[in-house]
Formats: structure tokens, C-alpha cells, sequence
């Protein structure tokens, strides 16, 4: 492993799919911290730090930026190879909207002012982003949001809420949907505007989650004044632009690797539990050891289309609901076959590979988040299948 | 050989194919002759039989040496896809499992069987729900598909450590029970004494047939829980009910975007099988991926079926109504060359760990 060089960041998309694999795998090998591997939390910035100033410093922070942003300009396929190989070797996941999300968003419709002032902060760490969509009355209809943002000469003064923020208390800088337009249809209404945290008016709450984590928190606008200047893109596309960015990362959500890592834990708690050799618990193994396979398969298929250059459409919701609702099956027989451990708020017997109860919480969200599957299969019948209304 | 087609050329080889199959299973043809066969004798059409014969479709996997096409799983699978899609009554399969047994051993009636001249069934099952072949000498066949109309039947008996093979001519010693499908199976009492011998050492061939029917017969499934879903959205497109179209109930729409799932799944399932055995997988790899494969389109098939007459309604439980031929299929052929029980259970006892 160490014999595999690491060629400079603007030599690795040029590299073949194998090659590139093992580069990857070299370069966790030798940068990321071992304690850091499969974090049962998400984790915060003063955690993330370290990685994250690494990946800075070694010029692969952004692997979907261009390379003229100090991006590596790798294409979908290479993406997926890399997440893929972050994700088998437990790397977490840094605090990542301003690379993830806001970066790709400024490049395509930001002004050149704004790509100058901001895109390099993300670079260096100075700005941490964290992504202002959701409120209390606008969850899956997005569209519904009421943060309003009204223009009072040079400024908008911004007054509303918005929950759900992920690691909003790590952030210096949100980018928010607001709304603009009362009048106009609900979709065509809304602005997208970026706001420094440390303006006066902001404040911002944790909310402790099932997982008794504060990686959520409620952001409240109490007339926040905001340069007009802020605004990315025309006024009332925001709504438009913010569709036009969920690109080829969807994919994301319907990977198999968290299945993947529950599947193994749950062999490991059948055997502590002595019930792996039990006819019954083989046959409720079996099914989900098959349902992963064929989830393997098909997420497959769509790698395959990316590689193709192909672009994926909306039937890549199959992926997001297949995953999430085998990663909740696979935690429902860990608790299942876990007796009163499964009670337990800690790991059981303070192995992490036997964490019943946490696995089966971390499990719960992944079919809310993201378009819940309820959502995702309103997708699916409309815009897969035809159905009407 | 097409094994080390490009991804490329496959594709283009499965689109060709697929075109092929409109032969037999023209696109948007309705089921007046698959109905006027059921519960006939033979219950399939001996010309149909010859012309897919005449295609290449009988020896589609067979090496161009022994008179076959040298095509892949890839291609077969697409085959038996269209096939399923148009409820084909004609015993394709089990002619299929019997040319590969037959070239295998390089004996035999290989010519008729590939020509589709003669129906020739392997007649290697004793017992339900099974893929061993105990291969006892004078224990009946059972489960043979269409046997009416075959000339004769081939059978494995055991003899030492070894599986022969013999040939017996149809006629005395067979009976038959009708099948959901409109088909039949019979059951055939061994006179060995009558039968001819045709090789002596067939067990490794026979596996490895037995593996391939089973997934052509998931791919076969494929198709026809794929038209059976095509017939119901239609359906759910126009029906109304309370004034609406029943398409715009979310309960009904959610049901079907799960039907939607299975079937891809079902796909992915069959593709990556198809491919993993076109690469040269052997043993418990290839065992591993056809297990799979046959599970999965053995439950989702029932599934599939069952949810559109659901989502029909009531005209979905008449017989004149087609989507019911399609749930009547899949219980005949969802069990065959292995229930889904059979096969979870032998992809856990060959399947690797889990890679994480």
C-alpha cells in the first residue's frame, strides 16, 4: 500500500478507475487518523478540524470543484470511487456544506465578486457553511417556506426561522432559501442569499436528537440585515437553483455501505447472543444478506450509468428508499435478538461493534432526511411511473 | 467467444435478441393463442417449438461446435425475459437444459433436440422443491414440464459414484396433472430395461444446466412481472373511481412504486447473475449469484402478481381478464428449479461474508 504514489491533485482524474482506487486508499492510509474511523456520531468541527485543514493543505478539500477553484475536477464516476472508498474506510464526515453544496452553487451562478470572496474561505476553512432550507411548516413541502427577506435600500432584512440546520452551531456562515415574492406561485418566490452568522438578530439553538446529539439546531432571523450583494443568482430562482444542484450526489443516499455495516455488526450480535445458528435467525439473515445484494446490484447500475456519462433521473429514489428501509430492518433484528441489551443507551459490553440500541436510533432519520421515503415514492409514482395528480 | 464481449457489444448482442423474440412474442400481442392452449394436450405448439429451433434459441448457449449459437447468459436471459413477457408456453427451458446436457456429453439426440424437431425432457427430479438429483433407478420422474408432448426423456441414474444418463422413449408410463398455467407435469415410471444408455458420467453437466434453467427460468419471471406491472399502471391510469382516476390515490401509488422496486431489484439481481457466470464464475460463486437471482424473482414474481390483481380489483379476479394469467405463471413457475426457500438457504451455506 505504501509503495502506491500519490500524484499531485491536478494528475488524479487523468488517472485509470483501479489506479485511482488505490491512490485513494493510500492517501487514507497515510493522512487519516485512525481514531477517527467510523465515528458512531456525527462529528463537530473542533473534531473535524484537523481532517479537514489535511484534506486543505493536500489540495483534495473539493473533489467536485473545477480545477481552476482548486478542485480536483474529478467526473461523477471518480466521485463515487471515492466516497465509496471513504465510506469502506469509516471516514466522517467533515462539516461539509460549504464544499458539498454552496461551493458547486457560487461556481455555477455567482457572480465573479463572489466567487473571489467567497469560494477561497471554503478553501482555507475560514468560512464554515451550514445549509438553511427546512422550517417548522416547510419539511417536505419545501416550497412552503415563509422566511421572508425584504429589500430596504442596499439591505434585506431577514426574519423567520429555520430548523433542521445540520451543525448550524459549528458554522460561521449560512445560505438560506427566503421568501421574496408573496404574491408569485410558492416555487417562484423564494431567493437564495448568504449570511454571516455574527450578523446581529441571529440566534441559533441545538436540538438534542434521539441519539442525544446536538447535530441539528433551529436558527431563528429576527431582523437580520443583510448586504444586497449576498444574493446568488437572479431574484426568485432561488427554488430553481437549489433543484438544479441535487446533480448526481443523490446517489449518495441510496449507497449500501451503511446496510453494509449493520449486516456485519448483526452477525457479530448473533453470535455473542448464540442465536447465528438458530434456523429461524438464519433464514431473517439470509433475507436481509439478499436484500443487500441485490441493493448492491442495483445501486450498481446506476454507478454504471454515471460511468456512461450518462445523467440519472428521478428513479434513483429506488436506491434511498431501498437502503435506508434494509439499514431500519437490519437494526429491528439486532434489537430484536438483543434481549433487555437492546435497552441499553451504551454500547453493550462496551464493544462498539455490539452498539444495539445506538445503531438502531442512527438508523431512524435515514428514511425522514433527504426527502422522506413517503416523499420519494410520490416521486416515484409521478415521475417514474406517470401516475397522475 | 461472447463471453469476452465488450460491454458495449453485449448490450448491442441483448438489444438483438430481444428484437428476435418478437417471433414468437410479438410486442402489444394479445393472449388468444397462449389462451386457446390451456388445458389442451400438448399444451404448446410443436411448429413454434421447431421455429425456435429454427432461430438458434434451443442451442442459444450452445459452443457454435456443437451446432449452438455461442451466446451468453446475458442474451438468454433477455430471451427468456421476452418470453416470460408474452406467457410462451413452449418449453424452451427444459429443451435448453436438455440440449446443454446433451452437448456436454456429446451423445444422444443433440441434432433434434436443437432443431426443436423433438422435445426431449431431462427427467432428473424425484421430489418438490429440490436441485439434487438422487438419480435413483427406478424411483418416478416427477414435475416434468409439458410432457405430453415430449418423444422422449432423458434420465440420470446413479451407478456408483457416478450419474449415467439414459434415454427413454415416451409412451407407456406416463401420467400428467394439469397446472394453473393451463400447462401440465408429468410423472414418469423408469424402464430401464427398454431405455437406451447414453453416457456414463453426467453429474457436473447436469448442475451446471440445472443452475442456468434456474435462471432463465428468474428471467423468464422478470418478464412477466414486468408486463402484468405495465398492464396494471395502465389500468390505474384510466379506471376511475369517486370521480378520480384511481391512479391519483396515494395508497394505490405507493403501492405501486413498491411493485416498481421489487422488479428492479429483480433485474439488477438477474443482470449481475448473468454477468457475473458470462465472466467465468464457477462453483459456489456461480451457485451464490443464481441462488440469489432465483430467490429473488421467486418471491418478487409472487408479490408483483398478487399486488395487480390487488390494485385491478375485481375485474382482476376474473379469468377472462389477463393479469390473472400472469399470477397463475408465477405460481407454476416460481418454485421450479428451486423455491425461494431452497435458494436462500443454499446462498447462505456458499456466499461469502458480507463485504462491507
Amino acid at each position: 500500500m505504501d509503495a502506491i504514489r500519490i500524484p499531485a491533485p491536478a494528475e488524479l482524474d487523468a488517472l485509470d478507475d483501479e489506479h485511482f482506487r488505490q491512490v485513494v486508499r493510500a492517501f487514507l492510509h497515510e493522512n487519516y487518523p485512525d481514531d477517527l474511523r467510523n465515528p458512531p456520531k456525527r462529528l463537530h468541527w473542533d473534531e473535524n478540524r484537523p481532517w479537514y485543514m489535511k484534506l486543505a493543505e493536500r489540495g483534495w478539500l473539493c473533489p467536485g470543484w473545477p480545477k481552476e477553484h482548486e478542485g480536483l475536477g474529478l467526473s461523477p464516476a471518480k466521485q463515487i470511487i471515492l466516497t465509496e472508498e471513504y465510506e469502506r474506510y469509516g471516514v466522517a464526515r467533515t462539516n461539509d456544506h460549504g464544499i458539498v453544496m454552496l461551493g458547486p452553487l457560487v461556481i455555477k451562478y455567482g457572480t465573479e465578486e463572489q466567487k473571489q470572496r467567497f469560494l477561497p474561505k471554503i478553501l482555507t476553512g475560514e468560512h464554515i457553511w451550514c445549509q438553511g432550507y427546512s422550517e417548522p411548516n416547510a419539511g417536505s413541502d419545501l416550497a412552503a417556506l415563509r422566511t421572508e427577506a425584504v429589500l430596504d435600500g442596499d439591505e434585506y432584512v431577514v426574519n423567520g426561522q429555520k430548523i433542521w440546520t445540520t451543525l448550524a452551531t459549528d458554522a460561521n456562515w449560512i445560505f438560506l432559501l427566503v421568501r421574496t415574492d408573496k404574491q408569485a406561485k410558492k416555487q417562484e418566490g423564494i431567493s437564495f442569499l448568504l449570511v454571516d452568522m455574527k450578523t446581529p438578530g441571529i440566534t441559533v439553538r441545538p436540538i438534542i436528537n434521539l441519539e442525544m446529539h446536538d447535530e441539528f439546531c433551529e436558527v431563528f432571523f429576527d431582523n437580520v440585515r443583510v448586504p444586497k450583494e449576498n444574493l446568488v443568482g437572479q431574484l426568485n430562482k432561488g427554488w430553481d437553483m437549489a433543484k438544479a444542484l441535487l446533480g448526481f450526489e443523490r446517489i449518495f443516499l441510496g449507497s449500501p455501505r451503511q446496510s453494509g455495516y449493520a449486516l456485519s455488526r448483526l452477525k457479530i450480535l448473533a453470535e455473542r447472543m448464540g442465536v447465528w445458528e438458530d434456523a429461524e435467525f438464519q433464514d431473517r439473515y439470509a433475507r436481509l444478506r439478499l436484500e443487500f445484494e441485490d441493493l448492491k446490484a442495483l445501486y450498481g447500475t446506476f454507478v454504471e450509468r454515471l460511468k456512461r456519462g450518462e445523467s440519472l433521473g428521478p428513479d434513483v429514489s429506488m436506491l434511498k428508499i431501498l437502503q435506508t428501509e434494509l439499514f431500519q430492518a437490519i437494526t429491528d433484528t439486532m434489537l430484536e435478538i438483543g434481549g433487555e441489551n437492546a435497552g441499553l443507551l451504551e454500547p453493550m459490553e462496551g464493544n462498539r461493534d455490539l452498539n444495539i440500541g445506538g445503531l438502531f436510533i442512527q438508523a431512524r432519520p435515514a428514511t425522514i432526511y433527504g426527502g422522506s421515503n413517503e416523499i420519494q415514492r410520490n416521486i416515484l409514482s409521478k415521475n417514474v411511473l406517470g401516475l397522475p395528480g | 467467444m461472447s463471453a469476452a464481449l465488450s460491454g458495449e457489444d453485449r448490450a448491442e448482442s441483448i438489444r438483438m435478441i430481444r428484437d428476435s423474440a418478437a417471433a414468437v412474442a410479438p410486442p402489444g400481442g394479445d393472449m388468444k393463442r397462449v389462451r386457446d392452449l390451456r388445458f389442451q394436450t400438448p399444451g404448446f405448439d410443436p411448429a413454434i417449438l421447431r421455429q425456435m429451433g429454427e432461430m438458434g434459441w434451443i442451442g442459444l448457449r450452445l459452443p457454435e461446435a456443437s451446432g449452438g449459437a455461442g451466446l451468453g447468459l446475458g442474451e438468454a436471459c433477455a430471451l427468456a425475459e421476452e418470453l416470460g413477457g408474452a406467457l410462451v408456453p413452449e418449453p424452451l427451458i427444459p429443451a435448453m437444459l436438455t440440449g446443454s446436457l446433451l452437448a456436454a456429453v456429446g451423445a444422444g439426440p443433440l441434432e433434434r433436440v436443437l432443431t426443436g424437431e423433438s422435445l426431449v425432457l431431462t427427467a432428473w427430479q424425484e421430489r418438490p422443491d429440490t436441485l439434487e438429483v438422487p438419480g435413483s433407478p427406478d424411483a418416478a420422474r416427477r414435475f416434468l414440464p409439458m410432457a405430453a408432448g415430449a418423444a422422449s426423456f432423458l434420465l440420470p441414474v446413479r451407478e456408483g459414484g457416478r450419474i449415467a444418463l439414459y434415454e427413454q422413449q415416451a409412451g407407456a408410463g406416463l401420467t400428467t396433472e394439469q397446472t394453473q398455467d393451463g400447462g401440465h407435469l408429468g410423472t414418469l415410471e423408469p424402464n430401464l430395461g427398454t431405455a437406451t444408455r447414453i453416457a456414463d458420467d453426467i453429474g457436473e453437466a447436469l448442475s451446471l444446466a440445472l443452475d442456468e434453467a434456474a435462471l432463465l427460468t428468474s428471467a423468464y419471471l422478470l418478464g412477466g412481472m414486468d408486463r402484468a406491472f405495465a398492464m396494471t399502471l395502465d389500468y390505474l391510469k384510466t379506471r376511475q373511481q369517486f370521480g378520480k382516476i384511481i391512479g391519483t390515490f396515494q395508497a394505490l401509488q405507493h403501492k405501486a412504486a413498491d411493485v416498481k422496486m421489487q422488479i428492479a431489484l429483480t433485474r439488477a439481481s438477474i443482470e449481475a447473475a448473468a454477468a457475473t457466470l458470462d465472466a467465468g464464475a464457477t462453483g459456489d460463486a456461480r451457485r451464490a449469484v443464481i441462488s440469489r437471482a432465483k430467490s429473488r424473482a421467486a418471491s418478487s414474481s409472487m408479490l408483483v402478481t398478487r399486488e395487480c390483481i390487488q390494485l385491478h380489483g375485481g375485474i382482476g379476479y376474473t379469468d377472462q381478464y389477463d393479469v390473472g394469467l400472469y399470477l397463475r405463471k408465477a405460481m407454476v413457475m416460481a418454485n421450479q428449479y428451486g423455491s425461494a426457500t431452497l435458494h436462500r438457504r443454499r446462498f447462505m451455506a456458499v456466499s461469502p461474508e458480507v463485504e462491507e
